[in-house]
């Protein structure tokens, strides 16, 4: 019985921690742009099933609402959720690792770079095509909210307080949670 | 000397960990208050540029902690920043995630779980709106983001890298056209 590691009950199967650095590597050194949840989201929930929709989305609001980088709470979730701490700690040293030297790098050939005049344009359109991989996200996340209706108000809600009307993230997010997690709780 | 100045790194982004709450964009203003006019340690300029270097380099934004420490104190001082700036945020994450998931068959864990993933959309869609708010692409960025989102839609295996080389190319191509 030669076979790998698995838990027979779910179809899951954990993925070794050599996997998930080298996910979080490719991930964190090749991304650009504000779209690296995204990125996330293709890599453990859509191409390799690690994880799923609905604990992602949850894990993706607790990453949001503690301090720390967004993606690098997230990975640490992932890490744990898959294989405990030391998955925790694969996840944020292969996310980090290559950001860490590749900004340095940056740094170091800015000069050059600053006199091409196409720079700017250029970054900006892998941020706009970054983007785009956030509103499959959200595409996603409506059609899911879909099976109950007040969760739409909230995303609504949510998105039309912070992202139109720019109030302050904590104060919004602390006074909306509770009454989104009531509902789901009276719901259930 | 150059061991006052290492401590006064991690002295500087250790509570910036704690407080940047919804990321590194909310601590930018306090980081540029720190570094530039309390320590002197970069000029306006310097700031601005590093700034720059931090978003157009892969990773989060917070990796504007590791060009500063790395301008400040060479690679010990990229080294301590970055781990000063990330550690005690992490550690909260882990242990909170932790606290918390060990519950995720009882009810108020369901409830909580259901109940923060629309808030979680929510806040995405608002991040969308900021960022597009930052940049001034208007059309430009109208079209190669609703055509990223039409791949990524169809062909959700479809390679990120590829589609992000298309929008760079992409918007290269328009602003040389227009």
């Amino acid at each position: 019985m030669a076979l790998a590691v698995s838990d027979p009950c779910s179809g899951f199967q954990s993925p070794r921690l050599r996997s998930l650095f080298i996910l979080c590597f490719k991930i964190g050194i090749l991304s650009f742009g504000g779209g690296l949840t995204g990125w996330l989201y293709q890599g453990f929930v859509l191409k390799n099933r690690w994880i799923e929709e609905d604990d992602f989305a949850s894990s993706l609001a607790i990453s949001q609402m503690l301090p720390g980088a967004n993606v690098v709470n997230l990975v640490i979730c992932m890490g744990e959720q898959l294989r405990g701490p030391v998955g925790a700690l694969s996840c944020v040293l292969g996310f980090l690792v290559g950001p860490f030297f590749a900004v340095i790098a940056l740094c170091q050939v800015f000069d050059a770079l600053a006199d091409f005049a196409l720079l700017p344009a250029i970054s900006d359109g892998v941020a706009f095509a970054a983007m785009g991989l956030l509103v499959v996200m959200c595409m996603r996340g409506v059609r899911r909210a879909l099976r109950f209706p007040p969760s739409v108000a909230i995303i609504a809600l949510t998105a039309v307080l912070v992202g139109l009307l720019q109030l302050p993230l904590i104060p919004v997010v602390v006074l909306i949670a509770p009454i989104s997690v009531a509902l789901a709780w009276r719901r259930a | 000397m150059r061991l006052d100045t290492l401590i006064a790194l991690a002295l500087v982004f250790i509570p910036f960990s704690l407080t940047s709450i919804g990321g590194g964009s909310a601590i930018v203003a306090g980081i540029q208050h720190e570094t530039v006019v309390v320590h002197g340690w970069v000029n306006s300029r310097e700031f601005l540029d590093l700034f720059a270097v931090s978003r157009a380099a892969p990773g989060p934004g917070m990796m504007l902690a590791t060009v500063i420490g790395w301008r400040v104190a060479g690679w010990l001082g990229a080294l301590i920043a970055t781990f000063a700036l990330f550690v005690p945020s992490s550690l909260l994450c882990y242990a909170v995630f932790k606290l918390t998931n060990a519950h995720r068959r009882k009810r108020w864990h369901r409830a909580m779980r259901e109940g923060l993933a629309p808030v979680g959309v929510g806040l995405i869609i608002a991040g969308i709106i900021a960022l597009f708010r930052l940049s001034n692409g208007g059309v430009v960025a109208v079209v190669i983001i609703s055509l990223a989102a039409a791949i990524f839609y169809m062909f959700p295996r479809f390679p990120v890298l590829g589609v992000l080389t298309l929008g760079g190319l992409g918007a290269a191509m328009l602003s040389f056209a227009g």
